[in-house]
């Protein structure tokens, strides 16, 4: 089957692309000043920021001036000058502090009031409390433990994920359905979407690539997405996040009030409820509980995808699963031999479902599925646009303990529980599908002069459209979507 | 995709029994061997029936129950006889063991291990004496799940049979013996087997059968060995009762006495009735009872105190003599592992006269080497019988000599001939063939009719054979005895920890042009011959130089073994290489700081023991042959000093061109390596290799030079060294028939045939996916 | 005047130029199709043919591949 490099010779495969925090906030330029005014959204953008950007704002959030931008970079030593101007840019794109002029014509740093406002009440208290933390506690014989959250929130993050594997295989699936609304969110994401034939949906290849991401990073990419419509129906952005936010500061096991949340709100807790944020025993209860899914909602505990397997960040990925029962409750399933045989230990219709896009599968026994990684069945995934990143560190989050025990007691030293030889061999059949580049393109040669081709070229290149060129042989080749541009340039030039 | 594999296996097995009937028509005068019906058996037949998933995954969860406490229990048996094996049990050990006696491993790499259960692997159960309602039992108390039904009756088939009659030597009189009356009742029925039987009237007059006791008190190899197994697991609380007991039981001596029944047969009716059982499908195991063997003279050889055996070594031993007689079969070692001192214990244990054969002058000696080393033996109890070689070798105690030697049927010198009809006329106690695999079928059949054994005792690294023929010497010397763990003994020490590596090469431009039109015989040439192959192996060459390394470069080319040797100054070695020549040069190899490579061609696949050698690096190799990159891996595999220090102490590099056919070889001889648990790095870059001024063939005219001398080479030059006297090399007038070259242009449909196996399920997730 | 060709650039190593090269030559794809050759690298061929041209380079990578795994002895 060939690639879907197809005749415009454009790829049709499209990368999901996950944004973090920081990119996010980025782009709400237009709101970024009224999110600052939930003291939640403060203190979560601050904990996002590099370590060096966070020592900037503690030193200047009680100063009543601006300070001069000299002063601020004589806190960072010379040898890291690089990340002190990282911290910097961090900090001016979030609009966390702007340029300010000061007496004597110095530029300083002035942080924003709202902001700088906030976060002193998110540390000090003061302003209007948070709703939810407003209860008496009591004692409540309907406490739920943390492994019964646990399982509630993943059997209803499953529920999602299951919809979505679900609705392309087997029709009259066993699983509960998902609400019109959580459908709605996963089709303006991308996800999935309709097919024109049937009706019925189908996968995307972003789909897939959702799927094989870990939780945390499904369930924060999700909510951005949540957020991007949330304002059609009526709720506000500002609200929701402020809400995502406090909701990750809060403590697991515990329960909170939901009196005094608007009606709105209400229905964002209904819907969180349902994605299993939170549980509530009945719609009607004024208490809830966060699950971990909520706790966790935060670019710190997801892996987002770009960042996987380049060199030092491995074992960033690998520390952290390891770190904290916190993120760790997922218990590995998988084995992967240094002979391409996977082994997963489960019977999960998800979990299978997600190996055989790239594996497989030859046996399967009442609690362990055998399979093995081929050529072929690498192909067929990247053909349908996952990346071998994604495959691998799907793998490594999945990795059954014996995996992980057998990795930290050899003597080798390994950056990762995978077989190397697996992981390098997954990486050479995706390089295979690189070996070509085709782009629609144009050629210019039988130039008169070189003059000519000098100029033309030269233009090229600077509206950027120059694919290649030779000076010897006078010829050059442009991007098809250059060449009108190009034309006319030529005519205007030949006449002139 | 299930029904092309169920179809696959059914054409091997035509294949196989076909060629085994056609052997059989042959006509230089050598013994048939038939093959019981049993061993046409086949439990992937059983897959036939069961479902698929909508993955197009064999679907057996319906077949199969879980049991309760299926976490304590080490593994899955499948319908279709796989077996998958946790290493991380607590009772990984006892399994282990017990699946390579009933089983043939598949996999082995380092947590979950496949074996399969075939009609071979279990005639080899019940010859070392396991019984068919053991083995079932045993495997009923592993298993997590129910055993599929099919199983069982596929076990009960194959071995019911099966191990219940043996042919014994005893007091120089053959018998045939039984614990069960009633199979010799049966045996006696038939017509053949009657007429076989020899009735001495003094002795059982008005008796059926002779009645006796069966001592089976077990021998001890030497010194008791001092090197212990590394401790497994021993959380007991885990293991469920009933498979405590097992093992408990297991750990028990063997049963001391047996009662046995038994009848005389023949002498020269033997051949008669062997075949004949096999077609009835009651094949005889045959056993020596030397203890008791008063006719022939012991000789006077021991093992050596210093002689300790590994643990492995020594259970191979106890699987031979375990009932205090010696069984014929086959012992399967990785090279490096120590075959020799198995060989030697074995001969040391019967007491007998002995034959080794091996397969080259050099190999035999080595053996004698190895008997000097390990035994009390001396110069004038050991013999070598060889063309070089001028021990008188009549009256000797243990003769060693080569396959062809005494199997050829040139004429000989008249001492040489003499040699032989004393060879043919002795009782050997014990025959040792060394590299079992790697002998055709029929020169095996030649050995048998020559030489008259006792016990026949084969030693192989591997039990493959690309032709699988394993039916064969699996009648014809014996059931597998025992088959070690590659990657335990290299986790225990015992053999070297290798790091496998497959460099890529980049066939320069002008090269692959040519390639890409030249004729097949061509190819190879130009494949191997690509200036960036060269300058990676002078890259990789002059790097472990640097580390103070010993390498062996490989080469089964001639034309680019002298070329690459002369033009890097190296020292080489091949077929016209003479004896003094290839002497000085592995002298100088092995004790000259300054002579740290060298080029060998194929005949150091049989010849040459170089243990100090620790980099291997194959630039030219002989399509797709397992076996021999297990051989040539074994030439490093000898456990180095130093060995737990670094990572890895001995590299294996394979050097492959590119986009040309020479990486699928590459990857089919990885096969059973990577089954073993090995891994095979992938380098397509060597980092410095560019700035480094002193490799040659940097520049364009450089390769334009060497494209026109590869261009302009002969035939003759294309193709493998063929090694004159060499095991399977070419007989004259024969062409060797390479499956490589035909591949080469990829109309060899089996080539094709592998590729057309690709999955025709497609995941329900893109079935309609653009 | 200059002289303008529409089509694909195709970039890659030096030897699966040389593939593309042979294809050519020989008619192995039905016709020929490279317009203009344009270094070591880089080719410029017609745009219609880039499906046809990418299973032949498919067809070329499944035949020098061999299976790594043992699905079935």
């Amino acid at each position: 089957m060939s690639s879907k490099k197809g005749s415009s010779a454009a790829s049709q495969v499209v990368h999901l692309e996950c944004k973090n925090l920081h990119s996010y906030l980025k782009s709400q330029t237009q709101i970024i000043s009224k999110l600052y005014e939930e003291p939640s959204i403060c203190l979560a953008a601050y904990r996002d920021l590099p370590e060096i950007a966070k020592q900037f704002v503690i030193r200047m959030l009680c100063v009543e001036q601006p300070v001069p931008q000299a002063v601020v970079q004589s806190w960072g030593s010379q040898v890291y000058a690089k990340e002190n101007l990282a911290a910097c840019e961090a900090l001016t794109e979030l609009r966390i502090w702007t340029e300010a002029s000061i007496s004597g014509g110095l530029t300083a740093w002035d942080l924003t009031p709202s902001f700088k406002r906030n976060l002193k009440i998110a540390w000090l208290g003061g302003g209007r409390s948070w709703s939810m933390f407003n209860s008496v506690e009591q004692n409540d014989a309907k406490s739920r433990d943390i492994s019964f959250l646990d399982n509630y929130a993943m059997s209803r993050w499953n529920c999602l994920l299951h919809y979505m594997v679900d609705s392309n295989a087997s029709k009259g699936s066993e699983m509960e359905g998902i609400s019109v609304d959580a459908v709605r969110i996963i089709l303006h994401a991308n996800l999935m979407n309709r097919n024109e034939q049937d009706g019925s949906y189908m996968l995307t290849s972003q789909g897939f690539q959702f799927l094989l991401m870990d939780t945390q990073s499904q369930v924060w990419h999700f909510m951005l997405q949540y957020l991007n419509t949330c304002e059609q129906r009526g709720l506000s952005l500002v609200d929701c996040l402020s809400m995502l936010f406090q909701l990750s500061f809060s403590t697991l096991g515990r329960d909170y009030s939901s009196e005094g949340l608007s009606e709105n709100m209400q229905t964002f807790l209904q819907h969180l409820r349902e994605f299993g944020l939170v549980y509530q025993r009945t719609r009607k209860e004024r208490r809830f509980f966060p699950t971990r899914l909520a706790l966790n909602f935060t670019t710190k505990n997801a892996i987002v995808p770009e960042n996987i397997i380049e060199n030092g960040n491995i074992n960033n990925n690998i520390n952290k699963l390891q770190q904290s029962d916190d993120t760790n409750y997922e218990k590995g399933y998988i084995i992967v031999e240094t002979n391409y045989r996977v082994y997963a230990y489960t019977d999960s219709k998800l979990q299978i479902s997600l190996l055989a896009l790239f594996t497989e599968l030859l046996y399967r026994f009442p609690n362990v599925t055998v399979g093995v990684i081929t050529r072929d069945s690498i192909r067929q995934a990247l053909r349908g646009g996952i990346t071998s990143r994604q495959i691998i560190s799907y793998l490594e989050q999945h990795a059954h303990p014996k995996m992980i025990a057998n990795a930290s007691t050899s003597s080798f030293k390994t950056t990762s529980f995978l077989p190397p030889t697996v992981i390098d061999q997954i990486k050479l059949w995706e390089n295979e599908r690189n070996r070509f580049s085709f782009i629609d393109g144009v050629v210019y040669n039988q130039f008169l002069s070189e003059a000519d081709f000098m100029t033309l070229r030269d233009y090229a290149q600077s509206i950027d459209v120059l694919l290649w060129q030779n000076e010897r042989t006078r010829t050059m080749v442009v991007k098809k979507t250059g060449h009108e541009d190009v034309k006319k340039f030529w005519k205007r030039y030949s006449k002139g | 995709m299930s029904k092309s594999k169920g179809r696959k296996r059914k054409n091997e097995d035509e294949y196989d029994l076909q060629t085994i009937l056609e052997d059989d028509i042959s006509n230089d005068g050598t013994t048939e061997a038939a093959v019981p019906q049993a061993s046409g058996r086949n439990a992937e037949k059983n897959d036939d029936g069961i479902q698929e998933d909508e993955y197009g995954a064999k679907d057996y969860r319906m077949h199969l129950e879980l049991k309760t406490d299926h976490s304590s229990r080490p593994l899955y048996v499948a319908p279709n006889g796989h077996i998958f094996l946790e290493t991380f049990s607590p009772v990984y050990k006892n399994a282990h063991d017990f699946l390579i006696a009933i089983s043939e491993p598949v996999c082995r790499p380092e947590h979950i291990h496949e074996y399969k259960l075939t009609a071979y692997s279990l005639y080899a159960a019940v010859s070392v004496g396991l019984q068919t309602h053991d083995i079932i039992e045993y495997l009923r108390r592993l298993c997590k799940t129910s055993i599929p039904k099919g199983i069982e009756e596929f076990i009960k088939l194959c071995t019911l049979s099966y191990g219940k009659v043996k042919l014994v030597l005893k007091h120089n009189r053959y018998f045939i013996e039984s614990p069960h009356p009633e199979i010799l009742q049966k045996l006696l029925k038939d017509p053949v087997i009657q007429q076989c039987r020899l009735k001495r009237t003094e002795e059982n007059m008005g008796e059926e059968f002779i009645k006796s006791q069966q001592n089976m008190k077990g021998v001890t190899f030497g010194q008791k060995t001092t090197v212990e197994e590394p401790e497994g697991n021993n959380e007991k609380n885990q293991v469920p009762e009933d498979l405590q007991k097992l093992i408990d039981n297991e750990e028990e001596e063997e049963e001391v006495n047996l009662e046995t029944v038994s009848f005389e047969v023949d002498q020269e009716k033997i051949e008669i009735i062997q075949k004949r059982c096999i077609e009835i499908d009651h094949p005889l195991l045959a056993e020596y009872d030397f203890r008791n063997d008063t006719i022939n003279k012991d000789i006077n050889i021991d093992l050596k105190p210093a002689a300790v055996l590994r643990p492995y070594q020594e259970k191979s031993l106890r699987k031979m003599f375990g009932n205090g007689r010696a069984r014929s079969g086959v012992i399967v070692l990785p090279c490096g592992a120590g075959k020799s001192l198995v060989g030697v214990t074995a001969c040391c244990t019967v007491r007998k006269r002995a034959l080794v054969l091996c397969n080259s002058g050099v190999s035999v000696e080595q053996w004698k080497q190895q008997f000097k080393m390990w035994s009390t033996a001396d110069d004038s109890m050991i013999c070598r019988f060889t063309s070089e070689a001028k021990d008188k070798p009549m009256g000797c105690g243990i003769l060693i000599t080569t396959y062809s030697m005494i199997t050829h049927t040139q004429k000989r010198s008249w001492e040489a001939e003499q040699t032989m009809k004393w060879l043919q006329e002795q009782e050997w106690g014990i025959m040792v063939l060394d590299e079992v695999h790697t002998i055709p079928a029929k020169m095996f059949r030649r050995v048998l009719t020559i030489v008259q054994s006792h016990c026949k005792l084969g030693l192989t690294a591997t039990l493959l054979r690309e032709d699988d023929k394993i039916a064969d010497l699996n009648f014809l010397i014996g059931p597998k005895l025992y088959e070690a763990n590659w990657l335990e003994l290299q986790k225990n020490g015992y053999i070297a920890r290798v790091a496998c590596a497959e460099v890529w090469c980049p066939m320069t431009a002008e090269f692959y042009r040519e390639y890409l039109i030249a004729k097949v015989s061509k190819r190879m040439l130009l494949y191997v011959m690509n200036p960036n192959k060269f300058r990676m192996c002078q890259y990789l060459i002059q790097y472990h130089e640097r580390r103070g390394d010993k390498i062996i470069v490989f080469s089964d080319n001639v034309f680019a073994l002298k070329h690459y040797a002369k033009k890097m100054n190296k020292p080489y070695i091949y077929g016209p290489t003479l004896q003094n020549e290839r002497i000085q040069i592995l002298q100088n190899f092995k004790f000259n700081p300054k002579v740290n490579t060298i080029f060998v061609s194929k005949v150091a696949d049989t010849s040459f023991d170089l243990p100090e050698a620790n980099v291997l690096i194959q630039i030219s190799s002989h399509g797709g042959s397992r076996r021999q990159e297990a051989q040539r891996l074994g030439r490093i595999l000898r456990a180095k000093k130093g060995s737990f220090a670094e990572e890895y102490n001995a590299f294996f590099y394979t050097l492959v061109s590119q986009d040309t056919m020479e990486m699928s070889y590459s990857r089919k001889r990885q096969r059973f390596l990577v089954n073993q648990g090995y891994s095979y790095k992938v380098i397509t870059h060597l980092s410095g290799m560019d700035e480094d001024q002193s490799l040659f063939y940097k520049t364009r005219e450089e390769q334009g030079q060497l494209l026109q001398q590869v261009l302009a080479a002969s035939d003759i030059d294309c193709e493998d060294e063929k090694v004159p006297g060499e095991i399977g090399g070419s007989r004259p007038g024969t062409s060797r028939k390479t499956g490589g070259f035909s591949s080469l242009s990829g109309a060899d449909n089996e080539v094709y045939f592998e590729q057309k196996k690709k999955s025709s399920v497609q995941h329900p997730l893109f079935k309609r996916f653009r | 005047m200059v002289n303008v060709l529409k089509g694909v650039l195709v970039e890659c190593d030096p030897a699966m130029k040389q593939f593309l090269l042979h294809l050519d030559e020989k008619l192995i794809l039905g016709r020929k199709f490279i317009l203009q050759e344009l270094d070591e690298k880089h080719l410029f061929i017609a745009s219609d043919i880039v499906e046809t041209l990418q299973a032949k380079i498919d067809d070329l990578m499944d035949r020098i591949s061999f299976p790594l795994h043992e699905k079935d002895n």
